[in-house]
């Protein structure tokens, strides 16, 4: 009984204490953030844990006690063995009704009884929620570049200024989480060195809510998003098979397919699978179409993409898809262009691009993440009205409207030799969207080493000739070193 | 061009009418990960559910290619049945998230998760990626103990009477039906398994730490260095000697993963190396559950005999 007490007297200033703690944590998020007023919070939730700790010591020694006293006390008032008249389960005697075993059982109701208190207590533990549970999934993942690129790129047009060169090109920080029972939604912070300065570049690369629920097969995305448009497009950098976007993309989209826009998606409700995409919005690729500018309907950017896919063997399968696309323009996003013979320009006034993907892959389901081939071609066709200046010089009244038709594409095969290995080669074909006569063709041989799912180490060779204009070719050796960190999960895109 | 319209349309219609599924009326269309789970939702639900598998048996499961082919059957699915506890983070959640079938996310009643009540082994002290592709709640490879798959039955059981409460008493007969032949061999499997108690193996994944504790073998080691990360010279080196110094005289190898290395291994230890399916059609021997846990523990019993390690 004194136990009892000594034990109600221990458990209530604790009690007190934690119902003061949950109560001020409970004003806390009413109020406004106050860092130093959370610390305190902090140090008293602290306090309160440090002293139920000692309680719950101080009652094990209790019980401990008590167990000790009840032992002994029931050994005592046990009859000589085989002298009971009580059933054993009754007793609480063994099979040979020994007083030794009788006190166990007792030993162990009463171990049996603080179990149950521990259980109690840990499931009324688990049942508090906190405002941070709801915080989204984060990931980040790094990207670094070493590079030589045998000329500079004043003769190449190479986003990098050539030789010698090291630079991170891009840190992402990945955000997501369900909105509500309708949609979820992710954002992707991106970091990147500028290529003149080196400086550290903050953008919001996406930010986009996508629905979960809408009826008949329909996904709808609003925000800023990769627009699905061909079939590495709407990749991130770091998860393309090779280190740089095929030239077709980077010249015909824009880089990756990044809009700021609505897009619809339909899931054909077939047994085969068939995947209808349509959206519109404001341009598309690395920057937006003339910002700030009044604008008619024909001034945003629409597309659509059409993409099935067959099972022709269990491991051989074929995807493909139809994409088309109209923007206002590219360059005027950034002005006019001046052409490589350092006089002319073309402004761009209007782009339409049209495209087919292929995707052939062998892979075999028994040991898929040790063998496979994919073979994988997506031929771009870009049709353009400039306004075109000779000299060079505006409204000197020589400017005329040209239109410019050209064709680009690249032709993947990647083959699996281990789970950690892969090689590949990759050939590009490119006709300037500004001029079709300047063409580029590039070979890139590559090695991906996969040290595990969230490091790649990627050795990739190219060489690049130019032909037609006065750029010239030039060989680049890469090496690609990129690291994921926190929540990462293999996307649909990713397959 | 009206006229090319109007011929078109039928011609439009008739392949609609052909792409649309052929679907049995008023069935339960359930998607499962793997093809235990096929099994066991075709034994209780009988005539009143359609089962599609999304492996056939072959594939590793934590590594399921994601095939556009799959959306279909995951768009029109009345229930998803899973192995759970991490088992199929690979390519389930990415599927479910492009689906658009409210029905089977995650937390709705159709997201069946078989794991429900099963006392999961090896759970994590600490969640870090320097433990490899660590699963967060525990191994998952419970369906490698036929007690604990009977723990997977009854929840599957349950979310088919949630489903279709009308057909509660045909669904639970045949639960208990399954059950009942299960018991049986689950006495039998006791038996034929005893010589194993004690006998020390490896295999290439961490795939059996159920099925080892359950019949009572030593699982030693694994070739992956942890879960999902390739083999090192030094490891193996490591592992062999270990292998020596233990007399470990069983290496498995799951169909899944290739053969050199556990052939080498068991060659430079003297060990038996055997190939064990790790699913329903993992070999051609394992056509069903029961076939499966037949093939595997006569394939360690008499590894071990033929290695002289086997219990008295």
């Amino acid at each position: 009984m004194r136990n009892e007490k000594e034990k109600t007297v221990r458990i209530y200033p604790s009690v007190v204490c934690l119902m003061m703690a949950v109560a001020s944590s409970l004003e806390a998020t009413e109020t406004a953030f106050d860092p130093q007023l959370v610390m305190k919070q902090l140090q008293e939730l602290r306090d309160n844990q440090q002293r139920l700790q000692q309680t719950i010591a101080d009652q094990q020694k209790t019980i401990d006690a008590l167990q000790k006293l009840m032992t002994g006390t029931v050994a005592k008032s046990q009859p000589p063995a085989g002298q009971g008249t009580a059933p054993p389960a009754l007793t609480g005697a063994g099979p040979n009704g020994t007083p030794e075993t009788a006190a166990a059982a007792v030993a162990d109701t009463v171990r049996l009884k603080e179990l149950e208190k521990k259980v109690d207590e840990l499931t009324e533990s688990s049942k508090k929620t906190f405002p941070s549970q709801f915080n989204p999934a984060i990931g980040l993942v790094g990207e670094t570049i070493f590079s030589y690129d045998s000329n500079g790129n004043n003769t190449t047009a190479n986003n990098r200024p050539g030789g010698f060169d090291v630079y991170q090109r891009s840190v992402e920080m990945n955000l997501s989480a369900s909105v509500d029972p309708f949609a979820l939604g992710y954002a992707v912070i991106n970091g990147s060195a500028d290529a003149q300065t080196g400086t550290a570049n903050m953008d919001v690369e996406e930010v986009a809510l996508v629905t979960t629920s809408l009826p008949w097969g329909l996904t709808a995305t609003g925000g800023r998003f990769f627009a699905e448009f061909g079939r590495e497009a709407y990749i991130h950098d770091h998860e393309l098979p090779t280190v740089n976007r095929p030239l077709v993309l980077d010249r015909y989209i824009g880089g990756e397919t990044r809009t700021d826009g609505y897009q619809m998606n339909w899931l054909l409700p077939t047994e085969h699978y068939w995947s209808l995409t349509a959206g519109v919005g404001d341009g598309m690729g690395d920057k937006l179409a003339n910002p700030g500018v009044y604008r008619e309907a024909g001034g945003l950017t629409y597309w659509a993409h059409a993409a099935t896919f067959f099972t022709l063997t269990p491991d051989l399968t074929l995807e493909t898809g139809l994409s088309v696309m109209t923007t206002p323009s590219e360059t005027d996003r950034g002005g006019s262009i001046t052409d490589p013979n350092g006089v002319s320009t073309a402004t761009e006034k209007e782009r339409r691009v049209g495209g087919v993907d292929v995707t052939l892959s062998y892979q075999p389901l028994q040991n898929n993440q040790f063998a496979g081939i994919t073979w994988r071609t997506e031929a771009l066709r870009s049709s353009s009205r400039f306004q075109f200046d000779p000299n060079g010089v505006p409204n000197s009244g020589d400017e005329t409207t040209r239109f410019e038709d050209s064709f680009g594409l690249y032709s993947l095969l990647t083959a699996k030799l281990s789970r950690a290995w892969n090689v590949g080669f990759e050939f590009d074909y490119l006709q300037n969207p500004e001029n079709h006569r300047y063409v580029t063709f590039s070979y890139s041989p590559f090695i991906t080493w996969y040290p595990s799912h969230f490091q790649q180490l990627r050795l990739q060779y190219t060489h690049s000739d130019r032909a037609g204009s006065s750029l010239h070719g030039d060989d680049a050796i890469y090496l690609q070193w990129v690291w994921i960190i926190g929540s990462h999960s293999h996307g649909f895109t990713e397959r | 061009m009206k006229n090319r319209m109007l011929i078109s349309m039928p011609f439009i219609a008739a392949l609609l009418a052909l792409a649309l599924p052929a679907q049995a009326a008023d069935k339960i269309r359930v998607v499962t990960t793997l093809t235990d789970l096929a099994e066991w939702t075709r034994a209780v639900g009988g005539d009143f559910v359609e089962v599609r598998s999304l492996c056939t048996g072959v594939e590793d499961t934590h590594g399921v290619p994601m095939r556009p082919s799959f959306l279909p059957l995951l768009h029109r699915a009345d229930m998803v049945v899973l192995i759970g506890l991490e088992c199929e983070h690979a390519f389930l959640p990415a599927l479910l998230d492009v689906s658009k079938n409210a029905k089977i996310m995650k937390g709705a009643a159709g997201y069946v998760d078989c794991s429900v009540n099963i006392p999961p082994a090896e759970a994590p002290r600490t969640l870090d990626r320097a433990e490899g592709d660590v699963h967060p709640a525990g191994n998952p490879h419970y369906n490698l103990d036929p007690v604990l798959a009977k723990t997977a039955i009854r929840n599957l059981c349950a979310a088919l009477v949630d489903y279709a409460p009308a057909h509660k008493a045909e669904f639970e007969k045949n639960r208990d039906t399954y059950l009942a032949k299960l018991d049986t061999k689950i006495a039998e499997w006791q038996q034929l398994a005893r010589p194993l108690k004690g006998v020390k193996f490896i295999s290439y994944h961490n795939h059996w730490p159920y099925f080892s504790s359950r019949y009572g073998l030593q699982y030693v080691g694994t070739i992956e260095v942890k879960a999902g990360i390739d083999a090192t010279p030094r490891h193996i080196t490591e592992l062999i000697e270990m292998m020596k110094k233990e007399n470990v005289k069983v290496v498995v190898r799951e169909p899944q993963f290739p053969e050199k290395l556990p052939k080498e291994v068991a060659a430079r230890t003297g060990a038996e190396l055997i190939k064990l399916p790790i699913m329903v059609g993992g070999v051609p021997e394992a056509a069903d559950y029961v076939a499966m846990m037949d093939y595997i523990i006569l394939t360690c019993v008499n590894a071990a005999e033929k290695a002289h390690v086997a219990a008295q």
